[in-house]
């Protein structure tokens, strides 16, 4: 009795194990569809961005499937079919997805979130083109939010449109400047744990801000996880700075701002981080937040802009800095693959995948959703960029350079 | 099928953490230190392959030694307390560890890279597999001969006097002492194994998934490592192989496709699983049914 117990369990068990790995799989199963993986974090503390990259991508290939879809090398048009994928923030998880992904159909993978899933995914992809000592992973992979600095020069199948924040920063500081003579120091807060808040703060605001005349002071670090900010606050309040930049994700820059408030620390000035202009942070401290200026390589001010918005909102996701970047990402791999003339059919696979590659490797400058985006030798984007501040409750333009 | 071979990787990688907290477990002391151990073999044999330029089996077998000195070393210590006293030391430790690495700099230049571990940045560049045209298929196959070697190191000991040794500690010490046990040999003996473990298995993670960073070795990670052989079971070493396929295998991947629900599940089934099995995947009940199955019935 036990055993037939036992065997219908681990029957049951079996089929179950066998559905879920075969239930990805079916999804390719369908005939001239372009096959594009997405990939990000759908789970965990930053959930949110893996959340609207997906919406953005699902409203972008809708938009260029309602427009006839991808013309392919034989004339043939196809649409586009997207699969995504939670990596969980999670290294291990980033690669086991991207390897499940290069086994698949899809052509190109979008993604990841996490610039600590970045590094690792781009390690195992092949460092050069056409080195045949060299096994890695030959799928091209188009990151859309993780921010890191310099990461895309770790393969050639690497690319990536995400802004290029030592310039926005720089930029930043000298318009401050420029604009608000009579501040003179800098004090930094900065969330050390995570890749990208941490390299922002070392390599780019500590660096760039004393190159446009300011002093740092001094800083303030926390952790992603951290929910008490109390110690950090009175350095900052200690330190008496001008301007208080903080190089923090959303949760966190929102526990610190209210902490401000409760200890009456008021900067004559406050800079973000680029991934805190999302509405996470209005959401989360809107008053606290009044003011605060962050360059953002995105905001609806154009038609293309709206339009991505509007697509993203419709999928229950919103365009922001990082996201936006999908929907663009879209756009250059529809011209990419009918300028490479790719066939999209079951045994084309990675000789699609290499004209994908090659066809971003060879591109110069792109169209994005606040105007021509520049591309780098080593796969990545100089976006154009705004500087916008939190002004009731919405993100307000409050400058833009290009002007 | 390039991803079941990484599937693989990641299974065989967690089954040497895994047993690297049985070996421990069976002397009756609970750690949570595994993870400190596991990213010494990861840092030191990255360093070893990437900085000093050496092959992957060296390097291996060196973190893995060093690892297992420094478990030695931590084991002492740990003989004067035990329970959830051992617990809070040993998740101590294990920061201890990762806080090291999180302020540890070391890089030097090779082929016109700067490359070494850096602080919060972590080390990047491991890349000895693919570097030297090992395919995924070679990896998988490389890390499950490691695995069976460990696995039947640990099967063996089980069934010989030092097994029973290891047993007889962790069942009652004052008894195993008052028969003649050097309690101190066999308690940082287990450590040390347990460490040396622990080092292949950082070694070998650190290679397939070419970054490492502190944050990887946290108590998430040494949480895992002590779950799996408690899940599977403590009666014999494929328990803990049985618990990584389930947690690896079946609850992150094989249920990926869910996604939200896939977190919450997660702890549910566990929770079911160790209540439908209280002592363990694979206890004596499981496996008598097995034995069964291949046993011809003689009574009669």
């Amino acid at each position: 009795m036990l055993d037939s117990k036992l065997v219908r369990l681990g029957a049951v068990a079996a089929l179950a194990v066998g559905a879920s790995f075969g239930a990805q799989s079916e999804a390719f199963s369908a005939e001239k569809t372009v096959q594009i993986a997405g990939f990000g974090a759908k789970s965990g503390v930053v959930r949110s961005f893996g959340i609207n990259t997906e919406a953005v991508l699902s409203g972008a290939i809708e938009a260029v499937n309602a427009a006839g879809g991808v013309k392919l090398a034989d004339g043939s048009m196809a649409m586009m079919e997207l699969s995504f994928y939670d990596d969980r923030c999670n290294a291990e998880e980033g690669i086991s997805v991207l390897r499940r992904i290069a086994g698949s159909d899809a052509v190109v993978a979008i993604g990841p979130t996490c610039s600590n899933v970045a590094e690792p995914l781009f390690g195992i992809l092949q460092k050069t083109v056409g080195d045949e000592g060299d096994s890695g992973l030959q799928i091209p992979v188009f990151t859309d939010t993780a921010i890191k600095g310099g990461l895309a020069k770790i393969s050639q199948w690497a690319f990536r449109n995400v802004p290029n924040e030592s310039e926005m920063y720089r930029a930043l500081f000298q318009w401050i400047a420029t604009e608000h003579p009579d501040l003179k120091t800098v004090y930094g807060g900065v969330e050390e744990d995570f890749a990208h808040s941490r390299f922002t703060w070392h390599k780019v605001m500590k660096e760039r801000s004393p190159e446009a005349g300011y002093e740092v002071l001094g800083e303030s670090k926390w952790l992603l996880n951290d929910t008490n900010f109390t110690t950090q606050v009175r350095q900052m309040k200690k330190a008496k700075a001008d301007i208080v930049a903080i190089s923090a994700h959303p949760f966190t820059t929102c526990g610190v701002l209210k902490e401000m408030k409760r200890q009456r620390v008021k900067p004559s000035l406050l800079v973000g981080l680029t991934s805190s202009s999302s509405m996470e942070t209005l959401q989360g401290c809107a008053e606290q937040a009044e003011g605060i200026i962050i360059p953002t390589s995105f905001a609806p001010v154009t038609e293309a802009a709206k339009a991505a918005a509007d697509a993203a909102a419709k999928h229950e996701g919103s365009a922001d800095l990082h996201s936006a970047a999908a929907w663009e990402i879209v756009m250059i791999l529809k011209e990419v693959m009918e300028a490479q003339g790719i066939a999209a059919d079951g045994d084309s696979v990675d000789a699609d995948r290499r004209k994908i590659r090659d066809g971003l490797a060879n591109l110069k400058e792109t169209d994005g959703l606040l105007g021509k985006i520049q591309r780098t030798d080593e796969g990545e984007a100089v976006k154009p960029y705004l500087y916008v501040h939190a002004q009731a409750g919405e993100w307000a333009i409050l400058h833009d350079p290009s002007q | 099928m390039d991803f079941f071979f990484g599937l693989l990787q990641i299974i065989g990688v967690h089954t040497l953490l895994g047993l690297s907290a049985y070996v421990v477990l069976q002397t009756g002391q609970v750690t949570l230190a595994q993870a400190g151990f596991f990213s010494i073999g990861a840092y030191v044999s990255a360093m070893l392959t990437v900085l000093a330029g050496w092959h992957i089996i060296p390097a291996l077998l060196v973190s893995a030694t060093l690892a297992g000195i420094v478990a030695g070393i931590v084991g002492f210590p740990a003989l004067r307390i035990k329970g959830l006293m051992l617990v809070v030391a040993t998740i101590a430790f294990g920061e201890f560890i990762r806080l090291f690495w999180f302020n540890f700099d070391y890089q030097i230049e090779k082929k016109g890279i700067v490359v070494g571990p850096q602080g919060g940045e972590g080390f990047k560049q491991i890349r000895f597999f693919p570097e030297n045209g090992w395919s995924t298929l070679d990896v998988a196959i490389f890390i499950w001969v490691i695995v069976a070697l460990v696995m039947l190191a640990l099967w063996w000991t089980d069934r010989s006097r030092a097994g029973t040794v290891l047993r007889a500690v962790g069942e009652d010490e004052l008894a195993a002492q008052s028969v003649g046990i050097n309690l101190t040999a066999v308690k940082v003996g287990a450590f040390a194994a347990g460490g040396f473990i622990a080092g292949i298995g950082g070694a070998i993670y650190a290679h397939y998934t070419t970054h490492i960073e502190h944050l990887n070795f946290g108590v998430m990670l040494a949480t895992f490592a002590i779950a799996y052989p408690i899940l599977g079971g403590l009666r014999n070493v494929f328990g803990t192989l049985v618990a990584v396929i389930f947690i690896q295998g079946f609850l992150v991947e094989g249920l990926r496709f869910m996604g939200d629900w896939r977190n919450l599940l997660f702890g549910a089934l566990i929770v079911l699983a160790m209540n439908i099995q209280p002592r363990g995947l694979i206890d004596e009940r499981s496996v008598k049914l097995v034995r069964g199955l291949f046993t011809r019935d003689t009574r009669n």
